[in-house]
């Protein structure tokens, strides 16, 4: 109790008894689903989990940057993915090989963050910019590419990221856990990372004291599109194919890649307006929201009550955190 | 004649803080009364007690011949005592009639617009804004007619008392004159306003009798025409100055560490002069709009410049963003420390070392060892509990939290220290701490630049004091010279002497 008391308030002395009592139901509910599901406590469905929530994940901890830094959400994250793998399924199908293929789509991705960053980072709205970015990424790959499926050919190179396995983890499990690691380390131990929190916090005084918005914006976006990029390649890799709707429908567990990417975020209990989270919780809200979930497909419900419990699990779990933290507030 | 509104005994405390102290009040209808006193002195705690703002007070205090207790302020306001703040409380994007008949007057909710502007008009006539269309926007207007606006909506619940708090603080001389004429006229009609203000040469043009307060306790009111300038401040400060301030040094250098000549900040009516020596505290003294606090924003990169550039240790320097001030070793600590002063939601380490990350980080990595060091240093410099440096700044008391959005400064190894209201909203003891620190610093060879609207402050602390009236550089008084009549009447009313 005492590690998820660390995640949720920082202190534990502070717990309103709402909050306990939420946090109690929503532990009940996991609980007995995982005593009662068949095949759910096997280490063969935790290893299934954890490379479900690995794609969503990825993108998560790549926004969780954009977040904590106070520049809200990219509403364009399953359209860079969507730009990023007809790139990728391009390269891959006319020959350039997984290398080639990779760098011109991380260049793509890098650069429709670094874009949507500046525009951010210039004080245009976050919302406008990414809802428009979005339309022009996802018009450009759906153009691009006929709007028609681009398959490259088996065995490629590319395929040990998609399906391999090393020592029995799958590869995008283990890049997952790579990345989940990489990217705490950089927040709590890098400069860049104390800057995120402080603009986050206060971009005023963020300001005031050196640190700019502008190229923190260009930063964070940038990094996130470069995660939504790996993942389009990582899904490419999975199938050998790709096409710009592969995020827009039955992907990730609400059916729409952005909103369940931003779940991870919001799961994860960081703070919407930034300055206080850690991508660490991101990665706990994917696969948290994994759980949830694979619970309630070896239960065998379809996909509507599944999207409607991934909405509840949004809605209490920002429930709980705000309650957390004002609980936290009002201590002195 | 009766009193239409009568405190008597009033006091009012916040934990150990006696805000007031047993004080006596009261306005007679038709009457300008005047309440002043310094920052602190207990005036706004009074103000928000009359207007239904705080009830937490013990004391009588009688409206229209009733003992009344007001827990609201809309109870106030249908009683019939309404008060315009210095915050506006009017929606830019609705027209001056929408916003006039805003809060619930008896207008049907399908009122049409051309219906609204004739009954607002009336309340416009009696504010002197007769002349603009009701139906302009009111982010259209000048601030000016802004609170001239405001003061109409207010007239319109046909209160017996209005309270101005400030009304002119923001304001530039052509419409603070449009105030003082409405105030007036209210005064004719009957109403009794009570007129909050620093600015004692308005205070003496328009009020009938003066209240001042002191530490939280009333004088008895006296008839302006009794009083002048001087002795109002005799009044004001009292004769006892506590032993706040630290001394000043007998001989200091003439070494010239920063200059303008020709930096223009906006906010000034002309390019500014100006010198700073290595190791002084300069004051630069002038109430809210006179242009003290912009300078301080230039230098610091904060605010934009009109023209022209500093000179600091002899080269051409102009900060476009505060990252450059910081870079030349300028730390700038804004009046408004909760905007962008402190990150609240972040401990009070990250705090301290945040415009210096590169001193406790090597190549961009900063495992926490060498930045719990340095940060403790400066806590406990400040006189901060360095066992708390872990918890957020937000739980600290308003004393500690500016000692942390000062000692912030003081990472970067200063040369030199931009404050301004380094006091606003401090507790004494802080205070005295504080103006210590900034001596001490000023001693080890760092230069502090202060602004301040508070008298004693930027008359006692610095070395040597330049005074600032409405965007205009007054005079400059050093040493000796430095005195409080002096500078109030600079700040005040520089240009020509009151006579009442």
């Amino acid at each position: 109790m005492s590690a998820l008391a660390q995640i949720l308030g920082r202190g534990g002395a502070s717990r309103s008894p709402m909050t306990v009592a939420l946090i109690g139901v929503v532990a009940a509910i996991v609980l007995f689903g995982a005593l009662t599901t068949p095949n759910f406590l096997t280490l063969f469905n935790a290893k299934t989990i954890i490379r479900d929530a690995a794609l969503v994940g990825i993108m998560g901890i790549g926004l969780t940057f954009v977040t904590l830094s106070g520049n809200f959400f990219l509403l364009s994250m399953k359209e860079i993915a969507a730009l990023s793998i007809i790139t990728f399924a391009m390269g891959m199908s006319h020959s350039y090989g997984f290398v080639l293929s990779l760098l011109a789509t991380t260049l793509v991705a890098v650069a429709a963050g670094a874009v949507q960053g500046l525009l951010i980072g210039l004080g245009a709205n976050p919302i406008v910019v990414t809802l428009g970015a979005a339309g022009l990424f996802y018009g450009v790959a759906s153009w691009w590419s006929d709007n028609l499926v681009v398959a490259f050919r088996r065995p490629n190179d590319a395929e040990w990221l998609g399906t391999g396995s090393t020592f029995g983890l799958p590869n995008i499990t283990i890049a997952f856990i790579l990345i989940a690691i990489i990217a705490e380390f950089v927040l709590r131990y890098s400069n860049f990372g104390r800057e995120v929190f402080l603009i986050g916090a206060n971009r005023a005084a963020g300001k005031a004291t050196g640190h700019e918005n502008l190229p923190m914006a260009i930063k964070v976006c940038t990094i996130a599109a470069v995660c939504a990029g790996f993942v389009a390649v990582a899904f490419a890799a999975q199938i050998s194919s790709a096409q710009a709707n592969y995020f827009s429908s039955e992907f990730g567990s609400s059916g729409d890649m952005t909103m369940s990417v931003i779940a991870t975020v919001m799961v994860g209990g960081n703070a919407i307006t930034g300055g206080f989270g850690s991508t660490l919780r991101t990665s706990f809200g994917a696969i948290f929201i994994a759980v949830v979930d694979n619970m309630m497909v070896l239960r065998g419900y379809t996909s509507g009550p599944r999207i409607l419990s991934v909405g509840l699990i949004i809605v209490v779990s920002i429930a709980v955190f705000a309650l957390a933290r004002r609980g936290r507030r009002s201590v002195e | 004649m009766e009193p239409i509104l009568r405190l008597s005994q009033v006091s009012r405390s916040f934990g150990a803080i006696h805000a007031l102290k047993r004080v006596d009040f009261e306005v007679v209808p038709g009457e300008v009364m005047g309440l002043v006193g310094e920052n602190g002195a207990g005036k706004s705690t009074l103000v928000k007690i009359i207007s239904g703002f705080d009830d937490g007070y013990s004391g009588e205090f009688v409206f229209a011949g009733r003992p009344v207790r007001f827990s609201a302020a809309a109870k106030a306001e249908r009683a019939g005592i309404a008060i315009a703040q210095q915050e506006l409380s009017l929606v830019p994007a609705m027209t001056i009639a929408e916003n006039i008949f805003l809060a619930g007057h008896n207008v049907s909710i399908f009122a049409s617009r051309q219906g609204l502007a004739a009954k607002a008009e009336p309340f416009l006539e009696e504010v002197g804004l007769g002349s603009l269309n009701p139906n302009t926007r009111v982010e259209r207007l000048s601030v000016g007619e802004q609170h001239l606006v405001e003061v109409a909506r207010l007239v319109g619940h046909d209160p017996r008392v209005l309270i101005l708090d400030e009304p002119t603080a923001a304001l530039g001389e052509a419409d603070s004159e449009r105030i003082l004429e409405m105030v007036r006229r209210l005064a004719q009609r009957g109403k009794s306003i009570i007129y909050v203000s620093h600015r004692l040469d308005e205070i003496f043009k328009l009020c009938d009798r003066i209240t001042v307060m002191r530490d939280g306790v009333s004088q008895a009111p006296r008839r302006a025409s009794d009083l002048n300038v001087d002795t109002l401040v005799e009044l004001m400060l009292g004769r006892k100055l506590e032993n706040m301030f630290p001394e000043r040094r007998g001989s200091r250098s003439r070494d010239i560490l920063l200059a303008a000549d020709d930096l223009w900040p906006d906010g000034l009516v002309e390019p500014i002069r100006l010198e700073v020596y290595r190791g002084e505290i300069l004051g630069l003294a002038g109430q809210l709009g006179s242009g003290a606090g912009d300078i301080l924003a230039a230098i610091a990169g904060a605010a934009r410049t009109r023209s022209g550039a500093l000179r600091l240790g002899g080269k051409r320097f102009l900060p476009h963003q505060p990252r450059d001030a910081i870079a030349r070793k300028i730390g700038y600590c804004s009046p408004d420390r909760k905007r962008d002063g402190l990150f609240l939601g972040r401990p009070i380490m990250e705090n301290l070392t945040s415009p210096a990350l590169e001193t406790v980080s090597s190549y961009g990595w900063n495992f926490g060892r060498g930045e719990a060091r340095r940060a403790r240093e400066l806590a406990s410099d400040f006189t901060l509990d360095a066992s708390r440096i872990g918890q957020e700044a937000g739980v600290l008391s308003g004393g500690n939290q500016q000692k942390v959005a000062l000692g912030k400064w003081l990472a970067i190894s200063p040369e030199i220290i931009l404050v301004n209201e380094p006091t606003r909203g401090v507790d004494v003891g802080a205070r005295a701490e504080i103006y210590l620190k900034l001596r001490t610093l000023s001693e080890s060879g760092a230069s502090i630049i202060l602004a301040s609207t508070d008298l004693q402050e930027i008359t006692y602390l610095p070395d040597r004091v330049i005074t600032f009236y409405r965007g205009m550089r007054v005079n400059e008084w050093e040493g000796d010279e430095v005195a409080i009549e002096r500078i109030l009447k600079d700040i005040t009313d520089p240009f020509h002497e009151t006579h009442l």
